[in-house]
């Protein structure tokens, strides 16, 4: 075999992986997207057919009705965590990207903490949710309550808020800080008007993946919330409150196509929520960072 | 001849004037001194034995090979190696006759006296007049209207008003590298510093660009004084009155910049001046 021979030999080959590792790439690319469009048509096809728009103002009367509780009591719960979760992971993420340090060897301190909160992201929501009955509901004497709902939920997402926090912090440049540092702003000063502006997209990411837990979760619900036909009425506690993912479920188990419809429009609300979640802090990011350098 | 004398006894007498006038007269001549100064990280000694004066209103090059500790000495002045694990430092430095790591001083102070230019731009993700007012902010110095002023008046003072006075609320991204170290210039400006420190201000700037820095730097002397760390020689010929040549954690020689080039007392300087030693 002479050398040119051996040589296209080798090229013809490298565009046969080439191919190869392309054709797997868009056939991972079918797994991921394939699912998520199907479920999307699915929901769209049979639910938009039955649409009546009394869903969003009735409550759910007999074998029918309409949602109307479990929007506002969806709504409810996602802002309730957005204030405590968000608060605390975001402050928690900031404690360990800034204010943990290293030891004297060097060594970065808060290996513990982060520990932990991969430990508090690994629970199964539904041994979070007993738990939540067990001391909450039960052990306070709170019963079915939005505020134990709250606490559990917040509970779950914080680790998703807390690591994408303190990972968006650690990618801010050191020029930035350095800066900051020495134009002589203080350290809190200079986080909130450079550091934290920097890191807001990779913030708003991790609040909103809490987000979207927040409103597709059910069974630690079912424990801490509760479920009710009435509308949300402000009572932290002794006052079960509804969620859409509840009406998804229990509906589509009864025997009956009025239940099967409203199950169907849950999902729909669901849907529009979560995707009208993602517009909204798209929205935020790009105004925030129209003047970050990767914006140029 | 009478004429002359009596000239020479006005302007004497002028020259007190002047002299009583200037808001520095009665401060030290050395606006930072250092007193036999060591840095160290962790056990390794990066620098010993530094004694050294800046003069006010004047502009000093620090050179030497890269690792020689003139970076960190620079560092060392407005405390910004403070926070960096395993930072120390024995002797001292003095900021207008006083430590700078005295009780009494505050290290913002420190820092709006005593500022820094990097050597990458570094602005801020903010709107470009946000950039120039960040540190007047920040230290309350100015407010509302008066933000406006001073970012014209700055970015006058470095020559970038024409060119961005019709974008002041743009990214400051889509400026030139050039543009964008000037406007870090002006940001560091902007809190009026007495003593400004550059660490290769323009080692990521173009020739063109270089010049227009070089230019300003000699510019804002005497009001200023100002200490570089460089690796161009030529900028440290062009721009600097004295020179200090640092090599393996040892300040080897300073001098005036002349001297220290076309007369070096020691060996490694000369090696290192004429280019044989990188």
């Amino acid at each position: 075999m002479s050398m040119t021979e051996s040589l296209s030999h080798g090229t013809s080959w490298r565009r046969v992986k080439s191919v190869i590792f392309r054709a797997f790439t868009l056939l991972a690319l079918v797994f991921v997207l394939g699912p998520a469009i199907w479920l999307i048509v699915g929901v769209v096809v049979k639910a938009v057919p039955h649409w009546s728009w009394g869903v969003l103002t009735h409550v759910p009367s007999g074998n029918g009705g309409g949602l109307e509780n479990a929007i506002l009591g969806t709504l409810v719960i996602m802002v309730g965590v957005l204030i405590i979760a968000g608060t605390t992971g975001v402050l928690a993420g900031v404690f360990l990207s800034e204010f943990t340090g290293v030891n004297r060897k060097g060594r970065e301190r808060g290996t513990i903490l982060r520990t932990g909160i991969d430990v508090l992201a690994g629970f199964p929501s539904i041994v979070l949710g007993y738990v939540g009955y067990v001391a909450l509901v039960v052990g306070l004497h709170w019963g079915f309550s939005l505020l134990a709902a709250l606490i559990i939920l917040s509970l779950m997402v914080v680790p998703y808020i807390t690591k994408a926090t303190e990972t968006a912090l650690r990618q801010v440049p050191t020029s930035y800080r350095e800066g900051a540092e020495a134009l002589g702003m203080r350290t809190g000063y200079g986080l909130r008007k450079v550091v934290l502006r920097t890191a807001l997209p990779g913030i708003v990411t991790g609040l909103l993946i809490a987000e979207s837990i927040t409103v597709g979760e059910t069974a630690p619900l079912l424990y801490t919330a509760g479920v009710t036909n009435n509308l949300p009425n402000w009572h932290l506690v002794h006052h079960p409150i509804g969620y859409l993912t509840y009406y998804v479920w229990t509906d589509w188990n009864q025997p009956l196509a009025s239940l099967h419809y409203i199950s169907y429009d849950a999902s729909l609300i669901l849907l529009v929520m979560v995707l009208s979640l993602l517009i909204v802090s798209r929205l935020v990011v790009a105004r925030s960072q129209r003047h970050s350098e990767a914006a140029r | 001849m009478e004429e002359v004398s009596k000239f020479k006894v006005a302007s004497s007498a002028l020259d007190a004037e002047l002299a009583r006038l200037d808001p520095d007269h009665d401060r030290p001549r050395e606006v930072i001194a250092t007193k036999g100064l060591n840095l160290k990280f962790s056990d390794k000694t990066v620098l010993s034995g530094v004694n050294m004066n800046f003069e006010r209103g004047t502009i000093t090059a620090l050179i030497g090979p890269t690792g020689s500790g003139k970076s960190t000495f620079l560092r060392t002045i407005n405390r910004m190696n403070d926070r960096v694990a395993g930072f120390r430092h024995e002797g001292d430095v003095l900021l207008d006759g006083e430590s700078i790591w005295g009780d009494q001083q505050d290290l913002l102070t420190i820092r709006r006296r005593v500022g820094m230019l990097f050597q990458r731009p570094n602005p801020f993700p903010m709107s470009i007049r946000d950039n120039v007012v960040a540190g007047v902010k920040a230290h309350g110095i100015a407010r509302g209207k008066q933000l406006d002023v001073v970012a014209e008046m700055r970015l006058t003072e470095v020559g970038l008003w024409d060119a961005v006075k019709d974008r002041l609320g743009d990214s400051p991204y889509r400026l030139s590298g050039g543009q964008q170290q000037l406007l870090c210039l002006a940001r560091a400006l902007a809190v009026g510093p007495e003593v400004l420190l550059l660490d290769e201000p323009t080692s990521a700037l173009d020739p063109i660009s270089t010049e227009a820095v070089e230019r300003m730097l000699r510019a804002m002397t005497p009001a200023l004084t100002l200490i570089v760390v460089t690796h161009n020689l030529g900028q440290a010929r062009r721009i600097s009155d004295q020179t200090m040549f640092f090599f393996n954690g040892q300040l080897v020689e300073h001098g005036a910049t002349s001297q220290v080039f076309q007369n070096p007392r020691e060996i490694d300087t000369e090696r290192y001046v004429q280019g044989l030693m990188g």
